[in-house]
């Protein structure tokens, strides 16, 4: 086991920031930590890190003890900030280098591995940059670089999205999953679910300090009642009677706004065909639909009764 | 690691702007602009001698006792023999403060009064003094005339003697500029907080980044510390090269001390700015200004505005002008200078050395810690 946390309290003052945490990694995986701003993600990542003290509970890294000077478990680990940690004064190449070189201190072998980490995030032709002049996407490009120089095993990477442009992203994603493909274990905080789905073996959803549901994408959403979500363009709305719809099975509710008819169905087999068997039957013309599958949104929803980016 | 860091450090601090110029290029300016204020100020204190004239008539030319005591104190006067319309015209034009004519008496014309006419008019009421003093004594005594009696008229004996302190002259005005290396020493706080601030976790990004590394945290930070007083000591030298071979400040020839005190002053300003750092935890612009509002104060008690501020501390209250790095500095440049002994010299030093373990002493216990309350 990669990681194995039991019990984590942590407190400030009277606030709770991690209420008897629990979570396992595995090797090889990439687990994802969501959950909305201040349900203590990054707390626990610190405590995991040794750079935060805790009340209570233990933290094993490789099936050892995690402590500040525990160094032979701190080469293996690579961590990428919430917040961009680099040297303004230092060119991106001198950056990398500078990191690199707190875990590795073969001045060849680092040349080296500096080199494949320019590479690896695509800054070839910012090498000679000051932070100063980078772009948001690219300055978080060098705070990944600065992490994952030194070819870590495990690798943790603490909202590395945020502020950044559609295209850096995905960029940042696929780097994530090739690092995954390299062989290293992963560990991914974020409140963006879409981005949780899209690179994640397993998702850990994370609320008031306590890991509130745990599996791959698909456990999570077999978890709840929520099966697909209905959108009804009607083009003569005055001829709906909503309690009819609310009526029918599977029907968990029913809005309508406007001409937007809105439908949120628990599982089952030809919710939508009945549905718009009922309109036909009421003669209502239907513009356009639209059916979605549940997403962690839900999953957040229905566990917590509040919206995940609340 | 300590050389790895200590290298990247040194460029980190070289390519600071902001820093490198209140460090290095600040305290070149102020002093450029104090030696501008001070040029006049120290050539204000030279005498200048009084312009008299003297109108030729006979009456002058029956004493010559007169020609021969106005003639012997040209440290006093600038004297011109010229005819009584000439004099007048030059007193009319002020190229001269007053002229003196003799006929049945001694008279002095002047047409303002001041300091210069007060000095002829002295002058004039000494030889006519000393002139009554001879005439009594040869009526009533002529044979002292043949033995010597009157030469001690005239004469005047100095029962003080000035005895210098040092191969140096008195110069007020250097102090101004030790205090001002006092507060460069000082300024080297802003090293000592951008170092702390780096290898803190709960102070910056990186320093959490670091913190998270394989490395021992005391070897990055002694070495970060290194880096700091390297730049220190460089600045201190190009600034002492300035003040010395361009502004024309003397130090004394005692280089090896001159060093002692500068390397001593760096560590002392270096480990003030980590301390400074360490204890407050707020951010980095609360901690510059904390800095730079203390230096300043320490500065001007060392009489870095004012040279009389340092004579009232160290009268009134000397108890704080042993408890401010900046005067102990001063003091240390001022000892060097003036005094033939090292005394003062090693005390201000031991006491300099004793500020630089209290400092780093703090620093250290608040370093040590690794874990953090709160990031």
């Amino acid at each position: 086991m990669v990681i194995n946390v039991k019990n984590l309290v942590k407190r400030y003052g009277d606030l709770i920031a991690l209420d008897h945490f629990n979570l396992e990694v595995q090797e090889g995986e990439i687990l994802g930590l969501l959950g909305p701003n201040g349900s203590g993600k990054t707390t626990a990542i610190n405590c995991i890190l040794s750079l935060l003290k805790y009340d209570k509970g233990t933290i094993e890294i490789y099936d050892q003890p995690m402590s500040p000077d525990a160094y032979d478990i701190k080469r293996n680990i690579g961590v990428v900030m919430q917040n961009v940690a680099v040297f303004n004064e230092l060119t991106v190449y001198e950056n990398i280098d500078y990191f690199c070189g707190l875990y590795v201190s073969d001045k060849q072998t680092r040349k080296k591995l500096v080199a494949e980490a320019i590479d690896f995030v695509g800054l070839n032709d910012f090498k000679k940059f000051y932070p100063k002049k980078l772009s948001g996407g690219l300055l978080r490009r060098l705070n990944i670089a600065c992490g994952i120089a030194h070819r870590p095993k495990l690798i943790i990477l603490d909202e590395p999205t945020v502020a950044v442009d559609p295209q850096s992203r995905n960029n940042i994603l696929e780097g994530i999953l090739e690092l995954n493909r390299q062989g290293a274990t992963i560990i991914y905080t974020s409140h963006y679910m879409e981005e949780v789905e899209q690179i994640c073996s397993r998702i850990a959803i994370m609320d008031k300090g306590k890991i509130i549901a745990m599996g791959t994408n698909e456990d999570l959403k077999k978890m709840i009642k929520s099966g697909e979500h209905i959108s009804l363009e009607l083009l003569n709305p005055e001829n709906l009677d909503l309690t009819e719809i609310q009526a029918l099975s599977h029907i968990i509710s029913a809005e309508l706004t406007d001409h937007q008819l809105v439908v949120k169905s628990s599982r089952g087999k030809n919710n939508l065909i009945a549905i718009l068997d009922h309109l036909k039957d009421q003669n209502i013309a239907i513009g356009k639909i639209y059916s979605e599958p549940p997403t962690l949104n839900d999953v957040f929803l229905e566990i917590t009764g509040k919206e995940l980016r609340d | 690691m300590f050389l790895f860091n200590y290298r990247y450090r040194l460029k980190c601090i070289f390519k600071d702007k902001q820093l490198m110029f209140w460090t290095f290029l600040f305290p070149i300016l102020l002093a450029t602009l104090f030696n501008l204020a001070f040029s006049n100020l120290s050539s204000a204190d030279n005498f200048l001698k009084v312009n008299v004239a003297v109108v030729q008539n006979q009456e002058l030319d029956q004493n010559p006792s007169f020609i021969q005591a106005i003639d012997g104190a040209d440290d006093l006067f600038i004297v011109k023999y010229t005819t009584q319309a000439d004099a007048d015209a030059l007193l009319k034009d002020n190229q001269i403060d007053g002229y003196i004519v003799f006929d049945s008496d001694l008279n002095l014309v002047v047409n303002q009064s001041g300091l210069n006419q007060t000095i002829i008019r002295e002058f004039l009421d000494d030889f006519v003094q000393s002139s009554a003093t001879i005439v009594t004594v040869i009526s009533q005594n002529p044979a002292a005339l043949n033995n010597g009696m009157l030469t001690g008229i005239s004469s005047r004996t100095e029962y003080l003697t000035a005895v210098s302190a040092s191969h140096s002259n008195p110069d007020p005005i250097v102090n101004y500029f030790y205090a001002l290396i006092a507060m460069t020493c000082l300024y080297g706080g802003f090293l000592g907080v951008k170092e702390v601030v780096a290898i803190q976790a709960d102070l910056s990004a990186v320093g959490a980044r670091i913190n998270l590394a394989p490395t021992n945290k005391l070897t990055v930070f002694i070495s970060s510390m290194l880096a700091a007083t390297t730049i220190q000591l460089l600045e201190l030298l190009i600034l002492l090269t300035f003040l010395t071979g361009v502004l024309g400040i003397s130090f004394g020839d005692q280089l090896g001390y001159i060093a002692l005190t500068c390397m001593v002053g760096s560590l002392t300003g270096v480990t003030f700015g980590a301390c400074l750092g360490s204890i407050i935890k707020k951010g980095e612009g609360l901690k510059i200004g904390i800095l730079i509002g203390s230096t300043m104060t320490m500065s001007f008690l060392a009489g870095m505005m004012s040279a009389d501020m340092k004579y009232i501390v160290m009268t009134k209250a000397p108890i704080l002008g042993y408890l401010n790095p900046a005067n102990l500095i001063t003091d240390s440049f001022y000892a060097l200078y003036y005094y033939n002994t090292h005394t003062q010299f090693f005390t201000d030093i031991l006491l300099l050395c004793g500020f630089i373990i209290a400092f780093s002493s703090i620093t250290y216990f608040v370093l040590r810690r690794q874990k953090y309350a709160s990031l």
